[in-house]
């Protein structure tokens, strides 16, 4: 199985590269609203940054774990409907609502992980749709609280500012969770807890029998990932200021994080972003042109399917791959690396290093494999 | 505290629902047992079976009924190129995950164009023996529901007489139950998967006309469908068929009786109520064997 995450593919496409490639993007976020044209283009640029944050809070749990929720709208939408109520209802200041909306939204997912993660997969699928279709139910049926299908008006935290303004505001408000979300993100990629995570994600019963906690490690990403889901919906709610629970309890939401997720590659620190980018991009222009008709539903499953089927790893991985091919094309043996590199390794290779990185070619005698030629002295 | 006569016609509407409920959990029961797929399209299916039975009447003037004999054929063979050619192209590894998704996409796009052919438009088949109904006990039970009940009975009759006495069922019943074994004794476990799924499409195709009967249909319904349906699997126990058939009259009799005094919406809770407390509790479910539990 080809995986994202071994560390042949990050030497491919070369650190600088890399590097320059974040930092251009950085300028680029952080720059959108002095030269976007019109308060209007600003606003879909806050809508595609929520879309960013909410997918890549999704891919904690999608991209490590490989468990796939359908139901990360829903959590969104419950921590704006939680901010929207503790201010109107309780009378919270603005951002103390949404921190408390967000532990809120972190604490309902501990007993919902503990359903939905204690058997494999399916269950967990199933529990994060009902999840949907459950918190719909009661946002629309449960009037007195949330309003109903009237909706809900939320205040906005700062009343005295013009629209372009706000609109700024909640751009960079936005753009910091994101690289928030990715920071920790990257953190957990690189940390044993991570480790443990795609352990899961490869083989559940071998990370298990391992040692590795697994129910433990997915409910405590679970959580994470609904946190992040609920901050990024409260900021939402705070920044648009009217919740409608059709919208808030959306399975399409869900899915197009899925979408977006699995478009850029859930195997990537950057692959939601770029997912997020080109579909909610899209999803705005075709709001602007042809207005929300049922077309919209269908090319959103046309795209899923697609995306599922012909490209389940992502936009990165699939450029990563054609790069290569038009790059590296001397590298046309089937082995990793080719006979005359090794010989090169070795003779570069100080005395004494670890030896582990050289093929099991000279072991001593009566060792079992490789590994156990560095246990010397 | 409601009259007996109230209780008791809630109690004859709750078996009938559940008749209808256990008709289609049984196909999404057949679809798990084969591929370990969690279908999400089969409620699509359900609604799009449903449009077409109120568009042959609708526009055709045809009773409702009669367009089974075109969309059981038809859902069969669009089940099996959907295993054929769609499922079985997803890598083993992630089928599950992959299959979900797959499968929600297709649902999504069923609704979707379901919506564009027929606008969001509410639509209800008009028919002569509509608003009859008979009395039974001081309870009042629309014949439609009858009919819809009975077509639900024969269905499910039909497919536990496939499964147990045909060599196709055999075949398939072997396909679920260990598909390397299956091979070996020249079983083609492909080909059977496939028309495996074709059958369990086909329930969707009953169902469909069944509640095209005596409801309202309009292009998102199905998610109201669907919610219930994974909570009968799941209480059920996931792959078992008796399970599933159980926990459906089970939940929708305990949803028709919490009509009364909750009223239709909340009465929904009850599946995912049971749902969470199921997995909660007991996650290979009621009724499950082996396989239900490690999904």
């Amino acid at each position: 199985m080809p995986s994202a995450s071994d560390p042949t593919r990050a030497h491919r496409l070369g650190g600088p590269l890399r590097a320059v490639a974040i930092l251009a993007l950085a300028a680029a976020v952080l720059s959108f609203p002095s030269w976007a044209p019109n308060p209007y283009i600003l606003s879909a640029g806050v809508v595609v940054l929520n879309y960013a944050v909410l997918s890549t809070s999704w891919n904690f749990v999608g991209g490590f774990t490989g468990y796939i929720s359908l139901g990360h709208g829903a959590l969104a939408g419950l921590g704006g409907y939680a901010t929207g109520l503790l201010v109107v209802r309780a009378g919270l200041p603005s951002f103390v609502a949404l921190a408390a909306a967000t532990l809120l939204v972190a604490a309902v997912a501990v007993p919902i992980g503990y359903a939905a993660l204690r058997v494999r997969g399916a269950s967990f699928v199933i529990v994060s749709i009902a999840l949907v279709l459950i918190l719909l139910l009661v946002a629309q049926s449960w009037a007195s609280l949330t309003g109903g299908s009237r909706g809900l008006v939320v205040p906005r935290p700062f009343p005295g500012l013009l629209r372009p303004e706000h609109h700024r505001i909640f751009f960079y408000l936005f753009a910091a969770l994101l690289a928030l979300a990715l920071l920790v993100w990257w953190l957990v990629d690189r940390s044993r807890f991570g480790l443990g995570l795609k352990a899961i994600r490869e083989d559940e019963d071998k990370a298990e029998s391992l040692g590795t906690p697994t129910f433990a490690y997915k409910l405590v990403v679970f959580v994470v990932s609904a946190g992040f889901t609920g901050l990024a919906g409260g900021l939402y709610a705070l920044w648009f200021g009217d919740l409608d629970p059709v919208f808030q309890f959306s399975i399409l939401t869900g899915s197009y994080l899925v979408l977006m997720a699995l478009l850029g590659g859930v195997r990537q620190l950057f692959g939601p972003l770029v997912g997020a980018l080109v579909v909610g991009v899209g999803l705005e222009y075709f709001k602007v042109e042809f207005g929300n008709t049922p077309l919209h539903l269908a090319a959103t499953g046309l795209l899923l399917a697609l995306v599922v089927l012909f490209m389940p790893d992502g936009v990165l991985p699939a450029v990563g791959a054609l790069a290569d091919r038009f790059l590296r094309p001397a590298q046309s043996s089937i082995r990793e690396v080719t006979a005359a590199e090794l010989r090169e390794q070795r003779d570069t290779a100080p005395p004494g290093a670890d030896r582990a990185a050289d093929p099991p070619t000279e072991l001593p005698v009566g060792a079992v494999d490789g590994r156990s030629g560095k246990e010397g002295p | 505290m409601p009259s007996g006569a109230l209780l008791f016609q809630s109690v004859i509407l709750g078996l009938l629902l559940g008749g209808l409920y256990a008709l289609l959990a049984a196909g999404l029961t057949l679809y798990f047992g084969i591929m370990r797929v969690v279908m999400i399209a089969h409620s699509a299916f359900l609604i799009l079976a449903a449009y077409l039975a109120w568009w042959s009447h609708a526009r055709l003037g045809v009773d409702p009924l009669l367009s089974m004999v075109v969309t059981i054929p038809l859902f069969f063979g669009l089940g099996v190129l959907l295993q054929r050619l769609l499922l079985a192209r997803l890598r083993p590894v992630t089928l599950t995950m992959m299959s979900v998704l797959l499968t929600f996409a297709i649902a999504v796009l069923i609704e979707g164009l379901l919506g564009y052919a027929f606008t969001g438009t509410q639509r209800r088949i008009q028919l002569g023996y509509g608003s009859a109904s008979i009395g039974l006990f001081g309870a009042r039970i629309a014949v439609v529901k009858l009919i819809a009940f009975g077509l639900a009975a024969v269905a499910l009759l039909t497919l536990y007489l496939l499964l147990k006495r045909t060599r196709f069922g055999w075949a398939l019943r072997a396909t679920i139950q260990h598909p390397d074994a299956a091979r070996l004794i020249g079983i083609d476990t492909d080909r059977i998967a496939g028309f495996g799924f074709g059958v369990g499409l086909a329930t969707a195709a009953v169902g469909g006309t069944a509640l095209a009967l005596d409801t309202t249909i309009y292009p998102s319904l199905h998610w109201h469908w669907i919610g219930p349906l994974m909570a009968i699997i799941v209480v059920g126990g996931l792959g078992s068929v008796p399970g599933a058939a159980v926990a459906a009259m089970l939940l929708g009799l305990v949803q028709s009786l919490l009509q009364i005094p909750l009223g239709t919406t909340w009465a929904q809770t009850v599946f995912y109520l049971a749902l969470f407390a199921t997995l909660a509790f007991r996650p290979q479910g009621f009724f499950g064997g082996r396989l239900a539990q490690r999904f």
